[in-house]
């Protein structure tokens, strides 16, 4: 059977483990957005808290994702929950980071201006400064959804849902009938996710970046 | 808070008062602002002028509390603002900076409509006022309301700004070097604009600059700050260039002070005495302008004499002696 033909045979499961895998980066990606973006606002003050914040969150990211998931075993079990943890884990420091520097580009005259017009803190934040660094906040968001879509994969070795099943099921059987063909279907799944939801972004990108910026 | 369109002396109450307002930043052993005490009347154009460093700017930002100060008080319109709602307290206030700090992701109208959106009026309120105020500042409501601050030139950034700054109609403007970034081309359209438009509507303005010649151009009244945030002198124009108060004040008003003074004298504010009887004169003026404004006509048309309007004759020589430094203003 040639990957094609495997690939018509199977849709349905593959279908099925693809929207999967979407759902769990969404989902993780999602909360690291509301910690990240909760984190840079908290830490506005508190600027050592802020650098140990980053360092902690970038350090994380060079824990081999493999080892993540299986030291979360324990803690957490198999299944969807440890792999949805550990991706959010992981998408907190490019969001994090783009949070921070986006709100740090904000023209300090603007908010001068706002603070001056007796705008308070809420309302500069809600009305001027997340708006303005907002293009910034949503590439980080992108990167974290592109690095996490691949991340998601290996939480299979957790059995966490998504394309990573396919990979691990076909190279856990080398040789047999149709496994090069099942790891392959994961890894193009993998690809074509990524790919599907970089272009989502672009257009999230033009469709949210407020009108005055870009004129 | 309506237009205040009453003389200026409505009440002696001053709408600006400053009571010892200090600034002190911790960690430090000298005064940002050393204890100030200041009143500006209502209606009053105000100009802070000094050399960088010497406070004027910090003492600005104290009145609408952007620096908190450290000692002293503000009072507002018969009113101790020193403890109120900071937020509340700069909604009564205009304020323009020279980076004018429009909100880049907001129209036109949001921006000039973000405190009396704040302040709870309606739309159609909000609407009507943005529309006023854009003529105002000369801008054709039709074409700019829904453009962008990124469209416009600097130029007119900051009239937006100015528009902004009244958009409530808040008593008293504060204005941080509002002009400063902008070709002098435009300044000069701006500063005669702005002049224009205060004869109308009247507001108490502090303004900050380092430059002299806007101050002198602009202010009703000047006040001279030195290094160390000490007030050398806080007189009108004319006082300053006649009778600086100290050294520091005659360097910083420069050379020709005499020259200066033929434009800021209205000849109808000559000693009446230096006055001749009406006769034969090549020129006639009007009493509210300037020696400078007469003397170029005098000039043009050859004329060595000017009936000046109810008031009688004078030559060129009695105007120069005039402007001298016995001039002082009535």
């Amino acid at each position: 059977m040639n990957f094609i033909d495997y690939l018509e045979t199977n849709s349905d499961r593959i279908l099925f483990l693809l929207l999967q895998h979407v759902q769990v980066v969404l989902i993780a990606v999602g909360i690291a957005t509301v910690v990240s973006v909760a984190i840079a606002i908290g830490t506005e003050r508190a600027p050592r808290l802020r650098s140990a914040s980053l360092s902690v969150t970038g350090t994380i990211l060079t824990i081999p994702s493999f080892a993540l998931f299986g030291l979360m075993i324990p803690l957490f079990g198999l299944g969807v929950a440890p792999t949805i943890l550990a991706l959010t884990v992981y998408a907190v420091f490019p969001i994090l980071r783009n949070t921070v520097t986006g709100l740090e580009g904000v023209d300090g005259n603007v908010v001068d201006a706002a603070r001056g017009m007796g705008m308070g803190p809420w309302r500069r934040l809600g009305r001027v400064r997340l708006p303005l660094a907002w293009p910034v906040i949503l590439n980080g968001i992108r990167v974290a959804t592109i690095m996490v879509v691949a991340i998601a994969a290996i939480g299979a070795a957790v059995q966490g849902p998504g394309l990573g099943q396919l990979i691990f099921r076909g190279l856990s059987r080398t040789g047999g009938a149709n496994a090069l063909n099942e790891a392959l279907s994961g890894v193009v799944g993998v690809v074509a996710v990524a790919l599907i939801l970089d272009v989502i972004f672009v257009l999230i990108a033009r469709l949210t970046t407020p009108r005055g910026l870009h004129v | 808070m309506s237009e205040p369109t009453a003389p200026r002396d409505v009440t002696t109450e001053p709408m600006i008062r400053l009571v010892e307002v200090a600034k002190k930043y911790p960690g430090t052993d000298t005064d940002a602002v050393a204890p100030l005490s200041m009143e500006i009347g209502r209606g009053e154009f105000v100009v802070l002028v000094g050399p960088s460093g010497c406070g004027k700017t910090t003492t600005l930002r104290m009145i609408n509390r952007l620096v908190e100060p450290t000692g002293g008080e503000i009072w507002i319109d018969g009113r101790n603002v020193t403890n109120v709602d900071p937020d509340d307290l700069r909604r009564g206030i205009g304020y323009v900076i020279q980076q004018v700090g429009l909100i880049p992701h907001m129209s036109i109208e949001q921006n000039i409509g973000l405190v009396p959106k704040m302040l709870g009026w309606d739309k159609a309120r909000i609407a009507a006022r943005v529309e006023e105020l854009l003529e105002l500042v000369g801008l054709d409501p039709a074409a700019y309301r829904s453009r962008y601050p990124r469209q416009l030139s600097g130029g007119q950034q900051q009239r937006v700004g100015v528009a902004r700054a009244l958009a409530a109609d808040p008593p008293v403007m504060l204005m941080d070097e509002p002009f400063g970034a902008i070709d002098p081309i435009t300044r000069d359209r701006l500063q005669d604009e702005f002049l224009a438009l205060q004869q109308r509507i009247r507001k108490t303005i502090v303004f900050v600059t380092h430059d002299i010649d806007e101050a002198l151009r602009l202010g009703d009244r000047i006040a001279i700050f030195a290094e160390g945030s000490r007030l050398a002198q806080f007189a009108t124009p004319l006082e300053i260039l006649t009778t600086p108060a100290d050294d520091f004040v005659r360097s910083f008003i420069g050379e020709g002070a005499a020259i200066r003074r033929l434009s800021l004298l209205r000849v109808g504010d000559i000693d009446p005495a230096r006055f001749h009887p009406a006769g034969e004169a090549g020129v006639t003026a009007k009493p509210d302008e300037t020696v400078a404004a007469v003397l170029e006509r005098m000039l043009n048309g050859a004329a060595d004499r000017v009936e000046v309007e109810g008031l009688g004759q004078l030559s060129v020589q009695d105007m120069l002696l005039a402007t001298g430094r016995e001039a002082a203003p009535r």
